[in-house]
């Protein structure tokens, strides 16, 4: 009995290694060429998204006004959850290879990595194909939504880094936003409010530590190289990075302001400044309508975030892309959905019913941007600054890095440790995060 | 008549064989088979999304070891060990506590049994979501009472120091309830006999409990033991929803970082790897645990 049992478990391994050593190299045989991008017949389609429930009227409207256009395609959204949770999911599917949606968004850092594991179809063919005018929207979209001169998304619901500011308070008290980081110190010290015995009472801003995002943009415009030209290394624990870390931690340690971290601090900053507890937040300008509508006791402000040597900001938001293992004929269906979701007139539809940018040239530099603008003044400062919109950077260690660099400077800024010591480990992680992915 | 019976006892064998073998491929299946494939996956550079891959050989094994994954593997077991020792505390002390306490037969105790035992059935997410607004440094309603009791506000969830334990509050509030049951039920399965004879014998209340009951409780407290130990090193929900792993790493168990390793990073050989170590470190603990209580649990009752 004992030798049947040992011979089965055997077995069953020896199969099973020999499976295993049968996948290795290469699981997929690449799609065959498809010669037609047209839909033929009939086909039921689904969307993933992670559009809130505040959005979905707007989504449903949207969806409904497709159906009823497009007699042969009918589309059902999904909202699966944050963009944490819809990667998830989606990586799962594609790695079984089944339970794929025919098209889905993502947050903008995932491109490089779905595009350079393969995860998405490359858009380029079906754009040549149908004629579709990708240049209408601005170069840095484009190569936000590429991934090594391939179209492998486009762009959805796009955002950027903004500050939104007490209009109100700083009329009255004549505080003036910061132009320039170096602008930045005579501005804390003076939007901060401290009680007698020294603790703060309203921070002159609050910095989002719980995604990088928010904070690399001074990064960027201090000089510093997050990923080095040779794609290997880092700078931020050159000295410029340094000296920025160094920034950040003073102003913490004055009260100025403070590093919001943690699974609350989104919703915990914004009440603050709800509150009046903070002159100003930094945050995505995709929360215009949210901001809009949850402060009723003043006017609220947006501003271009502080300038260094340079006044760049990154793309925010999400994309849209075709999972690369559907079958062709889900995959015109999804083109076709797609062109329509990014059109002219339902891409101000979403900028209209959400806080995202309109995205097309054929909307920003026309008299239907200046329209946009009289409904939502406060982008202003968006359309002024719109060639200062940058692509994400793209690195298939990306998401390691932003883990690593995030987790230091929670340290530094909570903790108030030592910045040099501190980045120079975490440089060191994240060199080996990079080689290790590139 | 010999080979007759040798022939029928391998048919017997043979029929004894059949009735395991679908539970044994259902096992080899859904069981040993993705243990086997994760072990190979601890071999391969397979980032989750592409389905390429090679075998890199010893590479994720080193980088655990003796590269950059060495701290965080130390930090995520002395994590998940706090956790571990916390709840294992809260189930068999809390639950031994609470079964002394409510262990009466009658309506009113009835009623706060199954009030004390009731958050079990809540699910982990759904409570972890309302303990993030209990815990709200700003508007959570503990700081609230804090602050009506002159105190100043606790981050819980966004101090370092606290993070862990505010995560074993939750922890505490859904699992003494159950350590409480199992103990009750066990209780009451002891003979009174014993306890009539101590008595007459002049044996205090905590003589009877420490010379009666505890040995007798051996069983059930191993029982607990080894399930909540298990399940303790595997905790993960309650993290994800409560912390993320944060502050700084601070909560981040060993599940949550194979987790964010395969899902959020895309590196499923280091997932793979670090899946593997921890399988190894389970069955070692719970093997030890089973041979060193063998010699010390009683089966008396």
């Amino acid at each position: 009995m004992k030798k049947i049992v040992l011979l089965s478990a055997t077995l069953l391994l020896a199969i099973s290694m020999l499976f295993a050593g049968g996948v290795a190299e290469s699981k997929a045989a690449p799609a065959a060429p498809a010669v037609s991008y047209e839909v033929t017949e009939p086909i039921t389609i689904e969307w993933w998204h992670a559009l809130e429930q505040q959005y979905w009227p707007l989504v449903d409207e949207i969806v409904g006004g497709f159906n009823s256009t497009h007699p042969l395609i009918k589309v059902e959204a999904k909202y699966i959850g944050n963009y944490t949770t819809l990667n998830e999911t989606l990586v799962a599917a594609h790695a079984a290879g089944t339970g794929l949606p025919a098209l889905s968004a993502a947050n903008t850092p995932y491109v490089a990595e779905y595009g350079k594991g393969g995860l998405t179809e490359d858009l380029t063919p079906y754009i040549k194909a149908t004629n579709y005018d990708i240049d209408d929207f601005g170069a840095g979209m484009i190569a936000a939504t590429s991934y090594e001169g391939k179209q492998v998304t486009v762009p959805f619901l796009i955002s950027t880094q903004v500050m939104y500011y007490n209009k109100t308070m700083a009329e009255k008290e004549g505080i003036v936003i910061p132009a320039k980081i170096d602008d930045m110190e005579a501005f804390l010290a003076k939007a901060t409010k401290k009680a007698a015995d020294g603790t703060t009472t309203r921070w002159a801003t609050i910095i989002p530590g719980w995604d990088q995002w928010y904070f690399e943009t001074f990064y960027l415009n201090s000089g510093v190289k997050i990923v080095n030209d040779d794609r290997v290394s880092t700078d931020l624990a050159g000295p410029a990075a340094t000296a920025l870390t160094k920034k950040f931690q003073d102003w913490v340690k004055k009260g100025y302001t403070y590093w919001a971290s943690g699974t609350s601090a989104s919703s915990n900053m914004r009440q603050n400044f709800i509150d009046q507890k903070a002159f100003s937040v930094i945050h995505t300008s995709s929360l215009y309508n949210t901001y809009i509508n949850l402060v009723k006791d003043f006017e609220v402000g947006m501003a271009w975030l502080p300038a260094g040597e340079t006044k760049k900001s990154e793309i925010g938001g999400s994309v849209l892309l075709i999972p690369a293992k559907n079958d062709q004929k889900t995959k015109n269906a999804a083109w076709e959905f797609l062109q329509y979701l990014i059109g002219k007139d339902v891409n101000m539809k979403w900028a209209d019913g959400t806080g995202y940018i309109p995205t097309r040239n054929s909307v920003l530099n026309t008299s239907e941007g200046q329209e946009f603008l009289q409904r939502k003044p406060a982008f202003k400062a968006i359309f002024d600054n719109l060639d200062e919109i940058n692509p994400r950077i793209q690195h298939a260690g990306w998401n390691q890095l932003a883990t690593i660099w995030k987790s230091y400077l929670d340290q530094i800024m909570i903790e108030g440790v030592s910045v040099d010591e501190n980045l120079q480990l975490m440089a060191e992680e994240i060199n080996e995060v990079l080689a290790d992915s590139e | 008549m010999k080979q007759q019976k040798s022939l029928h006892r391998r048919i017997q064998e043979g029929k004894d064989f059949g009735t395991v073998l679908p539970a044994l491929l259902f096992l080899g299946i859904f069981v040993y088979y993705p243990v086997v494939q994760v072990v190979r996956i601890s071999f391969t550079n397979w980032n989750l999304i592409n389905d390429n891959y090679s075998y890199v050989g010893m590479k994720n094994w080193i980088w655990l070891f003796q590269g950059s994954g060495t701290k965080y593997l130390i930090n995520s077991l002395k994590v998940t060990a706090l956790y571990t020792i916390g709840e294992l505390a809260i189930t068999i002390i809390g639950g031994m506590l609470f079964a002394i306490i409510f262990n009466r037969i009658t309506k009113s105790f009835s009623v706060m049994r199954a009030l004390v035992f009731l958050p079990k059935y809540v699910a982990m997410s759904s409570a972890a979501v309302v303990f993030i607004w209990i815990l709200n440094t700003q508007n959570g309603i503990l700081n609230y009472f804090l602050e009506q009791l002159g105190q100043s506000r606790v981050n819980w969830l966004g101090d370092r120091n606290r993070a862990l334990g505010s995560i074993l509050m939750l922890t505490g509030w859904r699992t003494v309830g159950y350590g409480m049951m199992i103990y009750i039920a066990s209780m009451r399965g002891i003979s009174s006999s014993y306890y009539e004879a101590a008595s007459i014998d002049g044996a205090s209340k905590f003589v009877q409990f420490t010379r009666i009951t505890l040995p007798l409780l051996s069983p059930t407290t191993l029982f607990l033991f080894v399930t909540t130990f298990i399940s303790a090193m595997k905790v993960f929900q309650s993290v994800d929803v409560l912390t993320g792993g944060g502050p700084y790493r601070s909560t981040e168990v060993i599940v949550f970082m194979i987790y964010k390793y395969a899902m959020e990073d895309f590196r499923m050989d280091r997932a793979a790897t670090i899946a593997v170590f921890f399988f190894v470190i389970l069955l070692a603990i719970t093997a030890a645990t089973m041979k060193i209580s063998s010699k010390r649990v009683n089966y008396d009752a």
